[in-house]
């Protein structure tokens, strides 16, 4: 991570970085989520996925915010969609 | 003919509530059954529970469920699975029930599962205390799994789970995570039952369609691969009479 005092501190690499990040969704109380990708590129941190509600998707992009406030966070997060299914599939 | 309504992994907590209620209360006019496959809470705490049973009771067909993990994090697993049978949804662990849907009896067995992995790429109970601790809850889970199917006395069997019986159905999670998915060990007890259909949860990446290496059919229904509510299988039994089979 770059401060912002202009003097270069040693960078995250961007794969601990990706994994720290999985790890903070996953074990922070507030959204044990294992269910949402990270993928670190330079500056920017893509989350992808879905969740159960719209309140997650915007919890799920505060926590990875804490964890690493130096970067841009892209929240492509979905809300799951949850109506009728059309058709059926026949097993036979 | 069997429909058979299937959903894995609604994660639902008080911040979800009510949010399926609207699309399952026409579900008899889709389905005879509905499955849940487990990840039915976030934290797997008993509030979280509660507003799956209120979800999921008093629904026109029978509901079958297994937990995953994340309903076991919480270590309240069998509060939740006393509240869930309280309000009538039947929950399975090594363990299975028949129904008589339609004039079939459809015998459903299940368990949670648990890692380990696929064939030739898959851990083995040697070495460490945690790496036998880990695969042996899947030898034991697996081998509940056989039993209970072997025990259904049914036209239809279908095998039910959290986690996953073969690697097909993971295909979009990076293979290196496969063994914390699920375990081939899964798949063979449900091939030595010759099983009509299986489901289950959990690879919220993975894909929907599968088949086990003894050509039974698998399906991945978390809820974020089929998109809806619950999805539909209209499952036909092989024909293969129960007493023939095991
Ligand atoms: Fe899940
Ligand atoms: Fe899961």
């Amino acid at each position: 991570m770059t401060t912002s005092g202009g003097t270069t501190q040693e960078p995250e690499s961007a794969q601990y970085l990706a994994a720290r990040l999985q790890r903070a969704l996953a074990e922070d109380a507030r959204t044990t989520e294992q269910g949402v990708r990270v993928t670190v590129r330079g500056e920017h941190v893509l989350l992808s996925g879905d969740v159960a509600c719209a309140e997650r998707r915007t919890e799920v992009e505060a926590v990875v915010h804490e964890a690493a406030p130096g970067l841009q966070v892209l929240n492509d997060v979905r809300v799951v969609p949850v109506g009728e299914p059309v058709g059926q599939e026949e097993i036979r | 003919m069997t429909r058979i309504a299937a959903v894995g992994d609604v994660h639902l907590g008080e911040d979800a509530r009510g949010r399926m209620r609207p699309a399952l209360e026409r579900l008899g006019d889709h389905a005879d059954v509905l499955l849940l496959a487990g990840d039915l809470t976030r934290h797997g705490t008993v509030e979280e529970a509660r507003v799956v049973a209120d979800e999921f009771a008093d629904l026109p067909v029978p509901v079958v469920a297994v937990l995953g993990n994340h309903d076991h994090h919480s270590d309240q697993q069998d509060e939740i699975t006393a509240l869930l049978d309280d309000r009538g949804i039947r929950v399975l662990e090594g363990d299975g029930v028949v129904l008589t849907l339609d004039g079939c009896r459809v015998g459903i067995a299940g368990v949670k599962g648990f890692g380990g992995g696929f064939a030739g790429k898959c851990g083995s109970n040697f070495g460490e205390r945690e790496m036998k601790a880990f695969v042996g809850h899947t030898v034991g889970i697996a081998e509940r799994l056989r039993e209970a199917l072997a025990a259904l006395d049914a036209d239809m069997k279908i095998a039910l789970t959290h986690y996953a019986p073969v690697p097909d159905t993971l295909r979009g999670e990076p293979p290196e995570i496969h063994p914390f998915l699920g375990s081939y060990l899964l798949g063979e007890a449900i091939d030595a039952n010759h099983a009509d259909l299986a489901v289950h949860g959990h690879a919220h990446f993975g894909t929907e369609h599968g088949l086990t290496p003894g050509g039974v059919r698998v399906r991945n229904v978390a809820q974020p691969i089929i998109r809806t509510a619950y999805t539909v299988y209209d499952v036909r039994p092989a024909g293969v009479p129960a007493s023939a089979a095991g």
